[in-house]
Parts: structure tokens; C-alpha cells; sequence
């Protein structure tokens, strides 16, 4: 990984990798790897998860109940446990969702009303 | 287990293989990009990022993280301090003995000034509190040792105090202004009878509502009621839990029973709940008896009618606020009442009854004087409860209308040492004093008990800091100990700082490689802290049972000087332990937060690759922790002269006391109180009675001689007398001490004549003639102190001078003043502080007495001999305050001792410590610094010169340190100026062989590591690494 990766690389917020995570289970149920490997690809390899960091983030989806954790079978019939969006977490997740649309709206209002006084 | 936490903990069980699977994903992925396969791992790891914190961070979630930390550090630590006992023992021995010293003194401080008043509510409980501009005109004012003694002497500015008289009780408490309002007073010394031999027992008489006020619960039988407290009522007593268990086995079926009080008999109705030892600290009453008993137990030419007078002020006051009324407004409404009665109540006219008034100091009050040397006796901690009297009005011998003379009586007069706690009696300036505000209104009869200009008024402050009692006059030490205490705990820490830092130096490659392998730096400082921490745990652990034995020692150091109980419950309450926790957490932290944060700064690669710790690096690298090591020691030292200097400077004092010629000799002296007036002697009874025990007494084999006083010699308690010196200015007051006493009183004590004779026979009858109701014309005799004569008499010659005689007046019989028949040398009287005043000796007649017997060998060996020969005389009068002169003395100094015992045990401990911390520098220095040694003796270097190099070291951290302490030890010192006696704060003695004391501890302390780094064999030091 060069360093030019790293730079372009942005880190998540604190939170928003539950949320990335909630989203991604609203697919179905996938497997720790095939999460990080998602949110690497749906934001166009932007978002580069370290990802050590999606173990606690599981872990506390789990204890939250709004992810749930069975067994399964991975596509090369290797064991591996699968994560599934829980009632709860689906209704998480539209709650978080609505959150951050705010959020991000807001702060794009204020970036872009800064950037056209900026501008004239 | 909840359901959650088996899901944790299956999750977490699996959590390495679900990493395992996960990276393994990851470098399949990588090598169908195209990786090699060593490289597709690499990256997938890095990817992963630090899997270590991974774990912990997911475990974390599932449980009580820090808990499990916290257990894991501190194995991790026992297991780092059990691979070090010498540090740790050192560690833990330091803090202990700071921790523990501390928290013996706190407990202490909380024992005797912070613990709140035994009640319910003690926070609503106020207490009344008097003030005014000048002393009010009143002619009895006695305190019972519950607040502060007024001074009320003519001309004492701005006098308070908190005794009222009984009217002004009834009055407020028929006002209603508080919930609950109660009075109380000292009932004098009570003679018990009708349980066993007779016994002298200590009482407080209450108002009929004081226990209903302070909310207390019988714990057998009932309390008072207020109809118990009523003139017609049957005498009633409650007892002190204390005293129930000692005197009647905590039986039951005492109550209902009849003990004689002063021989009037009582029904002992119930006992008080066991915590309630009085609402005074310090006070511990055996008996309450109801205010209305006042005047059965009392000798009536001491009772004076008190009851109805408003101007004899003898009773304390608490109210126990009603919690819808604000303070202010019940202080002035209080207020209000009393400045009402201050300034439109009468002064009655001088009682002519029972005493009829000898002239000065013979006045009928031979018996009130015993009490009253009692009274501002023996610091007692138990002082509160000291026997007191009530002040016979002012039989002073008559003064003109104008200038008064003539004696005013001042006993245990407020001075300094005597003047906390306990009961003091002033005569109150009757009729005027001469330059005093009213002196013209002396002979216009009744009069105001104050004025407009005085303005009397009262106000409300919270029993629980104006119930001073025995507090007053054990702040002080109390507060110096702390400070000492406080500064031990100080170099303790700084020593083990010290150390910690020695370690932190060997553990720095143990940090790096934490460091490396990804433990986070917070983490790190934590496991550090909780190290530090942990030691002081232990420390403070072992401080607790330091402490425990350490207060047991003092209280009963205390308690051996006392001959009562002390009425502080003492002990490790919830207060001193959670003192000591914070103490030892605070520690832990204070020493533990230097060399951790210094650990963790560390520069990973030299020292990773840094062979041993050895010299070069090291070396360079401890450039800045050696400068504070340095500069803790020199800390340590500083601090350890100031407590240094302290203790000199109060076992110099001690010293000084214990050295001062008293003016007689003090050993083999037996001394006992006696009152014969309790059971009713009356008079010349008096008189004869004490004449014929003195001479059975001295028939005693091993008695050399016998004699009596009213009160014995250094006993804390005194009596000064004014008169008028002739050819003085008519409105001008001399003063001297007084004491009357039996024949051979100078014989017995071996104070020598200077001039004149001993009082013979006829001097006797003529005193007492003169102390009856009409005192004839011929002057009392009397035998004066040099100092006397240098005062007063000048070069002339003093025999056959006599002096204040005065005419009567409206108040006072005519006084046919006195004649000097006889010099003595100078003598302490009250107290070894005291300075030697004017003082006048007169042949005593009646009152109660202290006898003294000079014995050929022990004194206490004829004890029992001088107990059967009192009982062949009345097997109903008992003994008290049995004691040596010596014992006496020791009890006179038993604060002296107490401190300067205290300050030299911590001073001393504070030298080992300091020196410790020097050792523990320089051992580590040598250890360090082996190579250097070793290269410098292979170079040809002289032991002795590698001996010079560290002792150098250590001479000039000790003498800087010396250097800062003194300079430090000069500026607090003078707060200790109080407590000192014939030495000054600054004593250049004390300070300069403190530092040299302190300088050859220090070198001895280097010595040992310096032979250590002389014996280094350079073959070995280079083969160090």
C-alpha cells in the first residue's frame, strides 16, 4: 500500500463504522471479511477500513442486539459466522440513517455557503 | 450468566480464529490479485492493523474492562514486587510509617476536634454567647470550663463569655424561642456515699429539659422531665453510662435506688444512652442531677441565693433552633431579652447573710478556695468537669466611696496556660473599680447590670464549634503534630519517589519494549500508577496498624497522666479510615506520577538496542532523572531538619520546665485534697479538724513533717488578691498572689526564711477572728515572696509593714489589712510558665485544703497509712487528687511532654527516612556508575578517591539540604514561638546541631555504598556488560 493511498484514505468518525456496517448487513447476511471488503467497494475504495477496527464494532452491534451473529458456510465452503441485521437494528439503522442525512446536509450547507463567500 | 454475557463470552472465545480467518481471507484475496504469497500476508496483516489492541478493544466491550485490567496489573505488579522484596520493603515501610503517623494523629484531631456533639441534630443545637464593651457589673461568674473563660477583669476590653444567671435562663426558655432550650452547670465536687467506701464523684446540674432538648434515650430507667426539675421535687439523679458499668456493674436494678450526694440523698432514675458522655468534648460527668438540686448540694455560703439572681452568672445555655425560624431573627430576639434585663434589671444589694466578708484574701471561701485551686487545676483533659464553687459575694473590705480597695479575688485569673478549659471563678468588680467606668456610682446603691454605652447583646453560635471545653488547650499541639506528620508523609514520598525512579531507569528497556509491541502509553502509565498506587496501598494497609498501636500509645500515655478517664472517645472511625484512603491513594499518585510519566518518554531504539543499561547510555540518558533523584534528597533532607529543628526546639523547652528552679523542694512530697466542709463542718470544726489530722498525720512512721495549704503548689490553680499599697495613689490597685497555709507549710516544703518568723498560734486565731463576721482591728499577719518586697517594699525593711486596710462600705466589711512578719525565697505557684509574681502567704482558716507530707523515702508507700489515719478522724471524707509534688510537675507538663515525646519520635523518623532516601541515591548511583568506577581504578584511580567521589556526593546533598531546612525552619518556627519556653524560635544551638546531628547521619548513610563502589574490582566492572 503506498503512501498515496494512505493519504487519500479518510477515517471514519467515531460511529459511523456501525452505521457503514448496518447498511451493508441491509443486503443479507455476510461474513466479518466480505463486510470490510464491502464497504471498501460501495465507497469506491474512499473508505479503507482498518480492518482490525470492525471487530469491536461487530462485537458492540452484537451486545446492542441489533446485529446477530449465526453459522454458515462462506462461498468456498469454508466455516465462517455470518452477521444479520436484526428487527432491532433494521430499525437502528433507519433511525442512524435519517441522523446523518441531517448531519451531512447540514454540514454541506455550511462548507458550501463558506465557499461561496469565499468566492465572491 | 446473563444471555448477553454467554454470547460475549462465545464471541470472544472465537474471536482469534474469526482474526485468524479473517487475515487468511484477506491474503487469498491478495495473491488472486497477483501478490507473492509472503507479500499478500504482510499486507493483509498490516491491513488488519494492531491485533493485539483489536482484542482488547472487542473484549472490552463485553465486559468490565478496567476491572479486569486493573486485577491483571496488579498481579503483574505483586509479581514485579516480589521480584524486588528489597524495594518493596523499603517502599512499603516508608509509606507505611508516613501513612500510619498521619493517620494516628488524624485520629486524634478527629477524636477531640472534629467528631460532632453526641445528639440528635447536633447542627440545630446553638449555643448563647454573651458580648458587651466593658465586663458587666455582676458579682459572681463562674464557668464550667464549656467555653472559653471570659476575662472579665476591670478593664478587659470587649469581654464574652457564655455563662448567664438563672433568671435570664427562665426567661429565654419562657419566651419559646427554641424548640428545646436547656442550661447547664458544673455541680462542684460531690461526695458519694451508700455504694462502697466513700468516693468523690464529678456532676453536671441540668435544666429539666436538657435531655428532651438534645434528643437522648435512656438506656436504663428514664431522663429528666421538667417537673424532676422543680424546687418541691424529690433530689433524682441520671447516671453516665460510663460510670454505671465502673461503679454499679451496669445493673438494673440500681435504679430506683438512693446514692448520697453531699449527703443529701438521691433516686437514681435511669442511665443516659452510652455515646452521650456529656454535650462538652472532653466532659465526662458520672451523675446529672436537675438544677433545682443546686442549692441542696451546695455549701450555702457558696449558694448565695443563685436562683433568683440575676447578677450571679453561672450557667451555660444551648437552644435547639425550631427548624421554620431563622437564626438571626432567634439571635435577636434573644438578644433583645438579654439587653433588656443588662440594662433595666437591678442590681441586688450586697447579700449580708451567710458570709459576712473577711477582709482580702481570708474570706469565708477557705472551703471555695480548695475547690477552686481544683478548678483551674491540672490541665486535665477531662478538665471540663473539674469541681468548681460558686462565689461567695465579694466580702471585700470596705471602700470608700470612692476608689475601691480592698480584695478583689480573682481565682485561676485568665492566664494563658490556664485559661482554656477550665471552670474559673472571677469576683466581679463590685461597686466599681477604681478608674473603671462606674467608679462614681459605687456607693449609689442599686445599679444597672450595664449600660447603653456597653451595649450587651448575645448572639448564637453552633454548639458544635462554641462548646470548645477541653478542645482549646489541645489544638495547638495537635495542629503542630499534623504539620510534622503532614511533612513525614512528604519525605516519605519523595523517598520513594526516589526509588521508584532508580527502578523506572532499570525498567526503561522493560517500557520500550511494551512500548514496541503496541501497548498503548495510557496503558502503560496506568500499569505504572496502580504500581505506585499499590504500594502505597500496602503502605497504608500497615499505616492503619501503625496507627492503631501509634494512637494506642498516646492515648495511653494520656490516660497515665490523668487521673480520670479522658472523655474523648478515640479510635479508627469511618472518618479516619477514609482519611487514610485518600492519604494513601493521594500518596500513591504524588510519588508514582514522576517516574511514570518519565518511563514512557522513552526514545525506543537506543534503548532497544542498548546492550544492559549499562554505563554510556544510561549514563547520558539519567543526566536529567539524577538531577531530580538529587533534588529529591535534598528535599528529604530540608524537610527533615524543619521537623528537626521543631523537636529541639520543644524537647528544649521541655528541658528548660523540667530544669527550673520551682523554688522548693519538690521531691518526697505526698499530696491530697480534703473537703471537710462537703459533710458539714462548719468554721472552727474546720479548723481544728485539719489541725488534729495534721498532727496525726506527721506521727506517720516516714513522715518527716505535715502541712496543708488551700491548694498545693503548681496544681495549674491559683488566687491573686488586690489591695492598696500605702503611699500608692488612692484609686491605683496593687495585686499580688495569695495562699493561705497551715503551720510548718514552709518547714514541710523546705522554703527557706529570708527574714521575719513562722507563723505562730495567735497568728492562726487572729486570722480566723479576722475571717469571722466582725473582723477585729489588729491587721492579719502575713509572710511575703521576695518578690513582694522588691515590688513593693523597696530597701526599707518589710517587717512590720502593713498595707490595705480599708473602711467599709455599703458592700464590704471594714478590712483591718496586713502586717508583714516574715520573708520567704520565691516560689512557682500556679504553673512552671508562670512568672514569679508579688505573693503573700496568710495562716488559712477554714475552706477545704490540700495537705502535704514530706516523707523520708517514697511517698506513695505511706499511702495506705495516711488513708487509715483519715478514717480513724471520718470514715466519710474522702481523698482526693492523691499524688506526689513529682507527679504533679509531670502532670503539669504533661502537654510539654506529650509533644516534645511526639515531635522527637517523628523527627527522628523523619531522620531515618531522609538518610534512607540519601542511601537508596547513592547505592543506585554506585550501581550505576561500576563501569565508570571500574575503568577509573583500572586507570589507576586510589580507592580513597573513588571513596571522596561518592561521599562528596552525598556531603553536599546533606549540607545543601541542611542549608535549605534552616533557612525554611526560620520562617515556620515562629508559629511554634506559643508553645516554647526560655528558648527562641530561631535558636542558633538547636539549628546547628540539628544540621551537624543530621550531616553525620548522612555520611554514615553514604558510607555504606561508598565502601561498596571502593571495593569495585575493576576486572569485574569491565566484564560488567
Amino acid at each position: 500500500m503506498s503512501t498515496k493511498e494512505q493519504k487519500e484514505r479518510i477515517e471514519l468518525l467515531q460511529g459511523t463504522l456501525d452505521l457503514l456496517i448496518l447498511r451493508t448487513l441491509l443486503l443479507g447476511p455476510a461474513h466479518g471479511h466480505a463486510i470490510a471488503k464491502a464497504i471498501e467497494f460501495n465507497s469506491d475504495d474512499v473508505l479503507q477500513v482498518e480492518q482490525g477496527s470492525l471487530y469491536p464494532a461487530l462485537h458492540r452491534l452484537i451486545k446492542r442486539g441489533w446485529i446477530a451473529v449465526e453459522a454458515g458456510v462462506s462461498e468456498n465452503n469454508r466455516r465462517a459466522k455470518f452477521y444479520r441485521l436484526t428487527a432491532k437494528g433494521r430499525r437502528q439503522l433507519a433511525v442512524e440513517t435519517s441522523k446523518w442525512d441531517k448531519l451531512a446536509g447540514a454540514i454541506a450547507r455550511i462548507l458550501r455557503s463558506a465557499e461561496r463567500e469565499g468566492e465572491s | 450468566m446473563t444471555r448477553g454475557k454467554r454470547i460475549g463470552r462465545r464471541m470472544l472465545e472465537e474471536l482469534d480464529e474469526d482474526i485468524r480467518e479473517h487475515i487468511a481471507r484477506e491474503t487469498q484475496d491478495n495473491i488472486e490479485r497477483g501478490m507473492r504469497p509472503e507479500e499478500a500476508r504482510y499486507a493483509a496483516v498490516r491491513k488488519f492493523g494492531n491485533v493485539t489492541r483489536v482484542k482488547e478493544e472487542t473484549r472490552e466491550v463485553w465486559s468490565m474492562v478496567w476491572l479486569e485490567q486493573l486485577l491483571q496489573d496488579i498481579r503483574f505488579g505483586l509479581r514485579m514486587l516480589r521480584n524486588s522484596p528489597g524495594f518493596a520493603a523499603v517502599a512499603i515501610l516508608t509509606l507505611a510509617l508516613g501513612i500510619g503517623a498521619n493517620t494516628a494523629i488524624f485520629s486524634l484531631i478527629d477524636a477531640v476536634l472534629l467528631r460532632s456533639l453526641p445528639v440528635e441534630n447536633p447542627s440545630q443545637l446553638v449555643l448563647l454567647r454573651w458580648e458587651a464593651r466593658n465586663a458587666p457589673n455582676i458579682h459572681g461568674y463562674m464557668s464550667s470550663g464549656d467555653c472559653p473563660m471570659a476575662d472579665l477583669r476591670p478593664g478587659a476590653a470587649n469581654p464574652s463569655g457564655c455563662s448567664f444567671s438563672e433568671p435570664m435562663f427562665r426567661e429565654i426558655a419562657q419566651a419559646d424561642l427554641f424548640s428545646g432550650t436547656a442550661a447547664f452547670a458544673n455541680s462542684g465536687r460531690l461526695t458519694m456515699t451508700g455504694n462502697g467506701p466513700a468516693t468523690v464523684i464529678n456532676g453536671q446540674l441540668v435544666s429539666g429539659d436538657f435531655f428532651r432538648t438534645m434528643g437522648l434515650k435512656a438506656a436504663a430507667g428514664r431522663l429528666f422531665e421538667v417537673t424532676d426539675d422543680k424546687a418541691a421535687s424529690a433530689p433524682v439523679a441520671v447516671l453516665n453510662y460510663g460510670y454505671w458499668q465502673s461503679a454499679f456493674g451496669g445493673s438494673r436494678e440500681v435504679i430506683g435506688r438512693t446514692m448520697e450526694l453531699n449527703s443529701v440523698p438521691f433516686t437514681i432514675i435511669g442511665v443516659a444512652e452510652q455515646r452521650f458522655t456529656g454535650i462538652t468534648p472532653g466532659s465526662d460527668y458520672d451523675v446529672w442531677l436537675p438544677l433545682s438540686d443546686a442549692q441542696r448540694i451546695t455549701d450555702p455560703t457558696r449558694w448565695q441565693n443563685r436562683s433568683g439572681d440575676a447578677s450571679n452568672w453561672w450557667m451555660t445555655i444551648i437552644g435547639r433552633l425550631k427548624p421554620e425560624s431563622q437564626l438571626a431573627q432567634t439571635q435577636a430576639a434573644v438578644s433583645g431579652l438579654f439587653r433588656n434585663e443588662m440594662l433595666h434589671g437591678s442590681v441586688p444589694l450586697f447579700h449580708s447573710g451567710e458570709t459576712a466578708g473577711a477582709p482580702g484574701p481570708r474570706r469565708d471561701s477557705g472551703s471555695g478556695f480548695r475547690r477552686e485551686m481544683v478548678m483551674g487545676g491540672t490541665p486535665l483533659p477531662g478538665g471540663g468537669n473539674a469541681p468548681t464553687s460558686m462565689p461567695a459575694p465579694p466580702p471585700h473590705a470596705g471602700s470608700g466611696p470612692g476608689p475601691a480597695v480592698g480584695g478583689n479575688q480573682m481565682f485561676g485569673a485568665p492566664i494563658p496556660q490556664s485559661a482554656g478549659n477550665k471552670p474559673v471563678i472571677l469576683q466581679g468588680p463590685r461597686g466599681g473599680v477604681p478608674g473603671g467606668p462606674r467608679a462614681s456610682e459605687t456607693a449609689s446603691g442599686p445599679q444597672t447590670l450595664s449600660t447603653v454605652a456597653d451595649n450587651p447583646e448575645v448572639k448564637l453560635v453552633p454548639a458544635q464549634t462554641g462548646l470548645t471545653g477541653a478542645r482549646g488547650q489541645y489544638s495547638n499541639p495537635l495542629y503542630v503534630l499534623m504539620l510534622a506528620v503532614g511533612i513525614i508523609l512528604l519525605i516519605a514520598c519523595a523517598n520513594v519517589a526516589g526509588l521508584m525512579l532508580a527502578r523506572a531507569a532499570a525498567r526503561q528497556k522493560e517500557m520500550a519494549v511494551r512500548l514496541a509491541l503496541g501497548a498503548g502509553r495510557a496503558r502503560v502509565v496506568r500499569q505504572l500508577l496502580t504500581e505506585s498506587v499499590m504500594l502505597s496501598v500496602l503502605g497504608g494497609t500497615l499505616g492503619v496498624l501503625f496507627a492503631y498501636w501509634g494512637a494506642h500509645a498516646i492515648i495511653s500515655f494520656v490516660s497515665s497522666n490523668q487521673p480520670r478517664p479522658l472523655g474523648f472517645a478515640t479510635g479508627v472511625d469511618l472518618r479516619v479510615l477514609g482519611f487514610t484512603v485518600a492519604v494513601s491513594l493521594l500518596t500513591g499518585i504524588v510519588f508514582g506520577i514522576a517516574p511514570t510519566l518519565r518511563s514512557t518518554r522513552v526514545d525506543l531504539t537506543p534503548t532497544l538496542k542498548d546492550g544492559a543499561g549499562s554505563s554510556a547510555s544510561s549514563g547520558r540518558a539519567s543526566g536529567k532523572w539524577f538531577s531530580i533523584g538529587n533534588a529529591l534528597v535534598v528535599a528529604q533532607v530540608a524537610l527533615a531538619i524543619v521537623i528537626l529543628v521543631g523537636a529541639g526546639l520543644l524537647v528544649r523547652t521541655l528541658q528548660n520546665l523540667r530544669n527550673i528552679d520551682v523554688g522548693f523542694d519538690s521531691h518526697n512530697i505526698l499530696i491530697f485534697g480534703i473537703d471537710p466542709t462537703l459533710i458539714g463542718y462548719k468554721g472552727a470544726q474546720v479548723d481544728s479538724f485539719y489541725r488534729d489530722l495534721q498532727g496525726r498525720l506527721s506521727e506517720i512512721p516516714g513522715v518527716k513533717s505535715a502541712s496543708y495549704s488551700m491548694g498545693p503548689l503548681l496544681s495549674g490553680g491559683l488566687m491573686m488578691t488586690m489591695f492598696h499599697w500605702p503611699g500608692t495613689p488612692q484609686d491605683q490597685n496593687s495585686e499580688a498572689d495569695v495562699l493561705g497555709v497551715g503551720p510548718n507549710f514552709f518547714e514541710t516544703l523546705h522554703i527557706p526564711f529570708l527574714a521575719g518568723r513562722r507563723f505562730d498560734a495567735s497568728d492562726f486565731k487572729l486570722s480566723a477572728s479576722n475571717t469571722g463576721d466582725s473582723p477585729g482591728f489588729a491587721p492579719t499577719p502575713v509572710i511575703v515572696n521576695r518578690a513582694f518586697v522588691q515590688k513593693y517594699v523597696g530597701k526599707e525593711n518589710p517587717l512590720g509593714k502593713r498595707f490595705g486596710e480599708s473602711e467599709a462600705d455599703g458592700f464590704r466589711p471594714r478590712s483591718p489589712g496586713f502586717e508583714i512578719i516574715g520573708v520567704v525565697r520565691d516560689t512557682k505557684y500556679s504553673d512552671l510558665r508562670r512568672e514569679i509574681h508579688p505573693m503573700m502567704y496568710t495562716p488559712q482558716s477554714a475552706g477545704g485544703a490540700s495537705f502535704e507530707l514530706r516523707t523520708a523515702a517514697d511517698p506513695q508507700a505511706i499511702l495506705p497509712a495516711v488513708r487509715e489515719v483519715v478514717a480513724q478522724v471520718n470514715t466519710n471524707l474522702p481523698l482526693f487528687d492523691v499524688k506526689t509534688e513529682s507527679e504533679q510537675i509531670d502532670r503539669l507538663l504533661f502537654q510539654e511532654r506529650l509533644v516534645a515525646r511526639l515531635s522527637g519520635f517523628f523527627g527522628l523518623l523523619a531522620l531515618v527516612l531522609a538518610c534512607v532516601g540519601l542511601y537508596g541515591l547513592l547505592s543506585y548511583e554506585v550501581s550505576r556508575r561500576t563501569r565508570e568506577i571500574g575503568i577509573r581504578m583500572a586507570l589507576g584511580a586510589h580507592r580513597e578517591t573513588v571513596l571522596k567521589l561518592i561521599l562528596r556526593q552525598g556531603l553536599v546533598l546533606a549540607i545543601v539540604g541542611a542549608v535549605v531546612g534552616i533557612g525554611v525552619a526560620g520562617g515556620v518556627m515562629r508559629y511554634l514561638a506559643s508553645m516554647l519556653y526560655d528558648v527562641r524560635a530561631n535558636d542558633p544551638v538547636t539549628m546547628i546541631a540539628v544540621a551537624v546531628l543530621l550531616t553525620v547521619v548522612a555520611l554514615a548513610a553514604c558510607y555504606i555504598p561508598a565502601r561498596r563502589a571502593m571495593r569495585v574490582d575493576p576486572i569485574v566492572a569491565l566484564r560488567y556488560e
